[in-house]
């Protein structure tokens, strides 16, 4: 036999009989309940969760402060980390870091395609993915029903549901469950699950450190959940000293989970750029990546290179709690300003964490619906990396209301209002690329097309806030809360959705109801605007954040924001009925490409292969010339029969049956 | 819209020989991108400490800076100092002679750094025990204790990165050059967690590589820097060294400015 073929007859897969790798490595990663698995994750996180509060009070049983002060913030945080660690070994996240010590190699792993796969620790990107779905999705309706509970509160400007303190727990804890949600909504779920297919690779760079983001991003889900019943906390979801170090239990959970949740943004933003910058495909060159993978590539640099500041700063803080440190106590010498700093250097470039994947799901949705190129592809992708670095340069405008030095207010106003310039480069190479175009109103376009009509708002607003005198009066009121949730809610979660309708075809090889999905739509649309729009009038007539009482006269503006809210919330309930309806209940498989898209992770099979690609394609252009009847094939996939098969173009670009496949330009 | 539900069936996983070639220069790629890229997390957590520092510094709040110029012990100080510099120059020495072939002087200068860091740790360690301040007595005596905390997880992120790259040396060395069945299981293990796990068609190669050798040859473990296992680990290793340079750079910043100003 020669060498060659016996390598054919090497690599062939699956091998039948894998070999047995020792005990060192955990239980077998085999399919089955004995293996490890979401079971085995939270005994360990209930056993070490009480075996770390257990030797947390054992250290500080001696201390006569802490005896007096009824909360042993050595205990809660001994307990959230050994949890956190005990979650982490009962999935099987340390098995492998733990047999690289005596230099053993990754016990291996075997494709499945049982449901169980998606509860265990798993190096298939796709699973991955789609457990971030679930996991953001868990996050956000947890934090809607949290926003339901404050709206409920605010329904009266006398009457209460809830008293002040909890009521402020509430608020704190609906915004920092949604910020931590926010800052992996767009990376984890359809960032994971796609890139690999967008840039033609078969895996991404690190895949175990991509399952530790998702576990570590759920350990945090977890913890910050721990805090009410410690009690909650009353900062808001900024944390800012001196109530952090002033406040009970709940405060642990906070640092502690927004600690975790950026452990997870940084493993995520780490693998997903290494993929992107080493695993693309041959000919995918800079400018034939599609617009989605610039947007996660420039928010990779953010979560890597912003999020250890957050990372820090909970440090500071639970030591503050735990070590009795003082960098948040001016009285002992250190600065409560010392946190606003640090979080809003971590803090403004989130905003963009958020905003840029948004802005690349709609840039990637608009040319399949209008059959037309993307305009201004390379302004689109210079946007992106500007909006990325800039963010860097304007986090003190956080701070024009707390002391900062008056002579450095025009600058970080400046550099505020130089980041709308690339902002609105990505903005106008949506309005090029609707010009003129004959729209196809899918359920995902109109998702997009309500990402610009909110984000206008937003941002519009947003300049506004960036100038001193406007900020100086709304600071601390509804305005801003209204600001930040278009473009936040208005932007980034239409943007997801919008996502979710376009590639859940793809994800899961079933079609998603279209009639559920624009009901859906039109619901969330209509009456997020219904929620939101009343709050910059109420904010501008002086009602502040974070209370829950106000003046009698704005309670007929409250109460349409209120029962706007309520119908907001159960559109979502309109999503998850389609969303299992269309999945489990009664699933209609979906077609290969029902969107006609000519994006590469359309082209390979339905379902996706584990290894994504039978051959890694080899681009010959970008993903973006519809209606172009002389366009090149985007891709030439290895397979004599599919050389050519790259999407059809529908009714502006030739073929549609794949019965005349174009040939790759040479 | 196309009318079929799946454009082609699921097939076999296998690659040829340019696939490999692409996934190993990806793989290199990666450790050489990766390692670059942890650095700067850790520079902008040590920037964040460094800013702490110098915020309270310049703020000086109730004077309570440092009061009294207290320093931690300088002692200790100037000891895990000294073990962490000379760990990282042992470090990078030892990848110089990797470079030129000499496994062995590379593995002992592994293992000499791994100690050399688990030292630098209980120093750090014991100087928590012999503060002459409370933790939360001054600005200088907290940013302290957050420096200590993070040396700490950067050392020790620097010692377990070495040592599972001098403990992954050892036992590809043991596969080479030992003989029998038991090799075998290895080489295939390697194989199998190439194809199912995503670790990389390298890998494939080297298991293939290192079954063919014991099998036919029993080639020593010099083969092995030619095979594509070889050069991800030497890119593994080159990471590893230039974060214990990293690592070098950032304890004479913050010695500088914990002991000296």
């Amino acid at each position: 036999m020669t060498i060659s073929a016996e390598r054919e007859r090497e690599v062939a897969y699956p091998d039948p009989t894998p070999p047995s790798v020792g005990w060192f490595q955990g239980l077998p990663a085999r399919p089955g309940w004995l293996s490890q698995h979401l079971g085995t994750a939270i005994i360990g996180a209930v056993l070490g969760y009480l075996l770390g509060h257990w030797l947390g009070n054992v250290v500080a049983s001696g201390y006569t402060n802490v005896a007096n002060s009824g909360v042993n913030a050595i205990a809660n945080t001994g307990g959230i980390a050994l949890g956190a660690l005990g979650w982490l070994a009962g999935i099987g996240a340390i098995n492998y870091p733990l047999a690289k010590i005596i230099g053993k190699e990754p016990a291996p792993e075997f494709e499945t395609t049982s449901w169980s796969r998606y509860f265990r620790y798993t190096a298939d990107h796709k699973v991955v993915g789609m457990q971030y779905v679930i996991g953001v999705l868990t996050f956000l309706f947890t934090a809607g029903l949290l926003a339901m509970a404050i709206r409920t509160e605010l329904l009266s400007p006398s009457s209460h549901v809830f008293g002040p303190g909890t009521y402020i727990s509430i608020v704190s804890e609906h915004g920092t469950m949604m910020m931590m949600m926010a800052t992996s909504v767009v990376v984890g779920p359809l960032g994971n699950w796609l890139i690999p297919l967008m840039i033609g690779a078969r895996r991404t760079a690190f895949p175990r450190v991509e399952a530790f983001s998702f576990w570590i991003f759920s350990a945090g889900y977890l913890t910050i959940l721990t805090a009410l019943p410690y009690g909650g906390f009353p900062t808001g979801w900024t944390g800012y000293a001196p109530l952090q170090t002033q406040a009970g239990g709940g405060m642990i959970s906070y640092l502690a989970g927004f600690a975790l949740i950026g452990l997870g943004m940084m493993a995520a933003g780490f693998n997903l750029g290494v993929t992107i910058i080493n695993y693309r495909a041959p000919g995918m060159t800079w400018s034939r990546v599609p617009i989605f993978v610039w947007a996660i590539l420039s928010t990779c640099a953010l979560l890597t290179l912003a999020t250890p500041t957050l990372v820090a700063a909970g440090l500071f803080g639970i030591l503050d709690h735990t070590a009795q440190t003082a960098f948040f106590v001016t009285e002992h010498g250190g600065s409560s300003y010392l946190w606003q700093n640090l979080f809003w250097f971590f803090g403004h470039p989130e905003v963009y964490i958020m905003a840029l994947p948004g802005f690349g799901i709609v840039a990637e949705i608009l040319p399949v619906f209008t059959r037309k190129p993307l305009f201004a592809y390379k302004v689109a992708a210079a946007g992106m990396l500007g909006v990325a670095l800039l963010s860097f340069f304007v986090w003190q405008h956080h701070l024009f209301q707390s002391g900062i030095n008056p002579d450095m207010r025009p600058l970080f106003m400046l550099t505020t209002e130089l980041i709308s310039i690339p902002t609105g480069f990505i903005f106008l190479v949506g309005m090029g690329t609707l010009y003129k175009a004959k729209i196809r109103f899918e359920v995902p376009m109109l998702f997009a097309l309500a990402v610009f009509f909110n984000f206008l708002i937003g941002g519009v607003t947003g300049v506004f806030l960036s100038d001193v005198p406007v900020n100086v009066t709304v600071h601390g009121s509804f305005f801003v809360l209204s600001h930040f949730h278009y473009t936040i809610m208005g932007g980034l979660i239409f943007a997801f959705f919008g996502g979710l309708y376009f590639w859940l075809p793809k994800m899961t090889g079933k079609t998603m109801n279209k009639k559920l999905g624009q009901i859906h739509f039109w619901f969330m649309f209509i009456f997020f605007n219904f929620t939101f729009f009343p709050m910059f009038l109420i904010g501008l007539l002086g009602q502040p954040r974070r209370v829950f009482e106000y003046a009698q006269n704005l309670q007929t503006l409250n109460d349409i924001s209120s029962i706007s809210a309520f119908i907001l919330g159960a559109s979502f309930l309109v999503f998850i009925a389609n969303f299992v309806w269309s999945i489990f209940i009664k699933p209609t498989p979906s077609p290969a490409n029902p969107w006609d898209s000519l994006g590469l992770e359309w082209q390979t099979a339905n379902p996706v292969p584990y290894y994504n690609f039978e051959r890694i394609p080899v681009v010959l252009n970008d993903p973006y010339h519809y209606s172009e009847h002389d366009a090149a094939a985007v891709a030439d996939m290895g397979d004599p029969v599919l050389v050519g098969a790259v999407a059809p173009t529908g009714d502006g670009g030739g073929d549609t049956t794949g019965d005349d496949p174009v040939t790759p330009a040479e | 819209m196309t009318d079929i539900t799946s454009a082609r069936p699921v097939t076999d996983f296998s690659d040829t020989p340019e696939e490999r070639e692409f996934e190993l220069r990806a793989a290199v790629g990666s450790y050489w991108t990766g390692g670059r890229l942890f650095i700067g997390m850790f520079t902008f957590l040590l920037a964040s400490e460094a800013f702490a520092y110098f915020y309270l510094r310049s703020s000086n709040n109730g004077q309570l800076w440092r009061p009294g110029n207290v320093t931690a012990p300088t002692g200790i100080g100037w000891a895990i100092y000294s073990v962490v510099l000379a760990s990282a120059v042992i470090a990078i020495f030892g990848q110089t002679r990797l470079r030129k072939g000499y496994v062995l002087d590379w593995e002992v200068a592994g293992w000499t750094a791994v100690l050399g860091g688990l030292l630098a740790i209980g120093l750090q360690i014991w100087q928590l025990t012999e503060l002459p301040f409370f933790p939360g007595s001054s600005g200088y005596a907290s940013c302290f204790i957050g420096w200590a905390v993070m040396n700490i997880v950067m050392i020790l992120g620097g010692t377990y990165w070495m040592e599972t790259a001098v403990a992954r040396s050892l036992r590809m060395r043991s596969i080479t050059t030992g003989d029998g069945p038991d090799q075998l299981v290895v080489a295939r293990s390697l194989r199998m967690q190439s194809i199912t796990t995503g670790d990389g068609p390298d890998q494939l190669v080297v298991a293939r590589s290192l079954r063919m050798r014991s099998i036919t040859t029993g080639d020593g473990p010099d083969q092995l820097s030619s095979t594509p296992s070889g050069q991800i680990f030497r890119a593994n290793v080159s990471a590893c060294t230039y974060f214990w340079g990293f690592m070098a750079v950032g304890s004479t910043l913050f010695w500088v400015m914990f002991y000296l100003i």
